[in-house]
């Protein structure tokens, strides 16, 4: 037979189980509350509806610079070979696509190869949005933590619901509206994409525009998280702010620095080969989340899948970062 | 179950150098209404903010129900906090707001919870207001009214008239008074009268320490103590000390005040007071009023000189 204290310690156990449960479905309560209340406050807000508007007026420009562009250029090629074998024509045409794709999203040919059918206008687009998404972010989340403590505000919350739910709730309300206006901004791209190309298939056109708005969002996410980061890290917005815009130069910057520390070789077919590392700088770019962007287009499942990790270990490391701090900190 | 619903052990919080809550050790009852007393700086607000869980401790401990402030989760559906410098959230209508907060605190109902909430601090008229654009005063009942939603069994109120006209607090004070006996209550104020008019128990602090805590009545010595204003004749100081249980006597002549301490653990105090009021009736003082013990503000005055 047991000694009294094991099997007081096995009766324990289940009640003490029920107990841990208890209080995850509750933190999970919290979360879904928190987050709803803050999608509802973010969509309504002025900034947000005027980021939104920024947002949906910056990309319509470049689908409207981008799109007359290529058409002009489509129609001087056109022009130029007029006369010429049609089927000289087309590889000319598209080896000046991949040319130019190569340049743009400086991928191998896995990738452009996959891009093949899609319109260039998209591509471009598509990349554009990327670039202007984390500055978009930052506008939005910059006080997501420091705007409640700073006017603590926060101790209305903090004698209510756990700092974790608190703060995953208001990640997971900004992330439900980025998904939202993400997915509406490429929604409307590839509206445009297959109004100017008739050609773009509506099969390759629903998977397309599915696979570009998981990794914008995926994207998006870890930079909320590091938006959610900086704003954990000071009472001030105004300081949050300014240190979210500085981590997004230095990240850039060190994704730039360590593009020199790599080479690619032309192949025969004109395409580029793979990556060469020729400098250690190289290897700081693996410390920055916009190196693993053209990743979420690779159709090479392995690539795509290391790159979702990648934005997942981010958004991970950026957001428990905010949470120790959250936690720690005096509100 | 133990009779304390709050326990603060051996308290000590630190900001740099200063050390604004140094030792603090007191307990409040269930049910009881408990003041915290002091002059600026002496570390109310700092002691309030850590049984909030706003603040961790350097070192002791606190203890609401049981439960550790600093755990996560641990003061839901126990405890209601008025903070005393927390903003509303200025882009929310009020009702939307205490609905939020009604239905994170887990009550059920929350739009009715918070909708009582708000005809008990009188304010119905506020609920499609922004937060951003309310009065002072009505911010500050807004807020108290966060504290109360629900009924939690402990209510923390971090100076809850400061800046409202004399009838709002008025108000104020009569919930609190109502809410006496049903649930714990902590208040931190300036305002000494208010605060020897509601609590039953109360600690008074300075620079960061408990300089004393205990029943009202022991710290306005009210069980000891009274004074006598004096409007014409002449007081026999040594002779009152002489009657049964006065232990000692002083007669201020520039303010008329005759201050009587006495043995209360051995003798009622109407006993002596009426004794005493009828020697000098006998001969032919004439009073014009009685008082028992000092006013808190005295007390707290002479600890915290």
């Amino acid at each position: 037979m047991l000694p009294a204290s094991a099997r007081c310690a096995n009766f324990m156990e289940p009640a003490r189980l029920l107990k841990y449960g208890a209080a995850a479905m509750e933190g999970l309560q919290e979360i879904g509350v928190v987050a709803r209340h803050e999608a509802g406050r973010t969509f309504r807000s002025a900034r947000v509806i005027v980021l939104l508007a920024l947002y949906v007026m910056f990309s319509a420009l470049i689908l409207l610079v981008i799109g007359s562009i290529s058409q002009a250029i489509g129609e001087q090629l056109k022009t130029s070979l007029e006369g010429a074998d049609p089927q000289k024509a087309a590889e000319a045409a598209n080896q000046l696509r991949t040319g130019f794709l190569s340049w743009f999203l400086d991928s191998d040919s896995a990738v452009l190869d996959a891009l093949q059918q899609v319109p260039l206008v998209v591509i471009i687009v598509f990349k554009a949005t990327l670039f202007w998404l984390p500055p978009y972010v930052v506008l939005m989340a910059f006080d997501t933590i420091s705007g409640e403590v700073g006017p603590r505000s926060i101790r209305f919350l903090t004698v209510r619901a756990r700092r974790s739910s608190i703060l995953l709730g208001k990640f997971l309300g900004h992330a439900l509206v980025l998904a939202a206006l993400v997915f509406v901004v490429d929604v409307a791209i590839f509206v445009y994409a297959k109004v100017t190309h008739p050609d773009f298939g509506w099969g390759l056109m629903l998977v397309t525009l599915l696979k570009f708005w998981l990794a914008s969002v995926v994207y998006a996410l870890a930079y909320l998280a590091l938006s959610v980061l900086c704003s954990a890290l000071f009472r001030q917005w105004a300081l949050s702010l300014i240190v979210n815009f500085i981590s997004l130069f230095v990240l850039w910057l060190v994704n730039f620095i360590a593009g020199f520390g790599t080479h690619r070789e032309l192949l025969p077919n004109g395409l580029p080969g793979p990556e060469q590392i020729t400098s250690w700088v190289a290897y700081l770019r693996y410390f920055t989340p916009s190196y693993y962007a053209t990743g979420l287009l690779n159709p090479a499942i392995q690539t795509f899948a290391l790159s979702g990790a990648a934005y997942a270990g981010f958004t991970l490391l950026f957001a428990g970062a905010a949470y120790g701090i959250l936690r720690a900190r005096d509100l | 179950m133990s009779d304390a619903a709050i326990e603060v052990t051996h308290l000590v919080k630190r900001f740099g150098p200063l050390t604004a809550v140094n030792d603090v050790t007191f307990t409040v009852n269930r049910g009881e209404c408990f003041g915290l007393i002091g002059p600026n700086g002496a570390g109310k607000t700092t002691t309030f903010s850590i049984m909030c869980g706003f603040l961790y401790p350097n070192d002791g401990q606190v203890r609401i129900l049981g439960a550790d402030p600093t755990s996560p989760g641990a003061l839901k559906q126990k405890v209601g906090v008025l903070p005393q410098d927390a903003v509303l959230p200025p882009y929310a209508k009020v009702g939307e707001l205490l609905t939020y907060w009604a239905h994170l605190s887990g009550l059920a109902d929350p739009q009715a919870k918070a909708k009582d909430v708000l005809e008990r601090v009188q304010l119905p008229e506020v609920w499609d207001k922004r937060a951003g654009a309310l009065s002072h005063g009505m911010a500050k009942r807004v807020s108290m009214a966060q504290a109360l939603m629900g009924d939690p069994p402990v209510v923390l109120l971090d100076e809850p008239t400061a800046g409202l006209d004399p009838k709002i607090a008025a108000h104020v004070r009569q919930l609190i008074h109502e809410m006496k006996g049903r649930q714990t209550i902590v208040v931190s104020s300036h305002n000494l009268q208010e605060l020897e008019q509601l609590c039953d128990t109360a600690a008074i602090l300075d620079r960061g320490r408990v300089m004393q805590a205990g029943t009202m009545a022991e710290l306005t010595a009210r069980s000891a103590e009274f004074r006598i204003q004096i409007a014409k004749g002449n007081v026999p100081v040594e002779e009152l000390k002489l009657l049964p249980g006065i232990t000692s006597s002083s007669y201020d002549p520039a303010t008329g005040a005759l201050t009587v301490l006495f043995n209360g653990r051995d003798h009622a105090s109407e006993e002596v007071i009426t004794a005493t009021l009828k020697y000098l009736i006998d001969r032919d003082v004439k009073v014009l009023t009685v008082s028992r013990g000092r006013s808190l503000e005295e007390r707290v005055l002479q600890i915290t000189r």
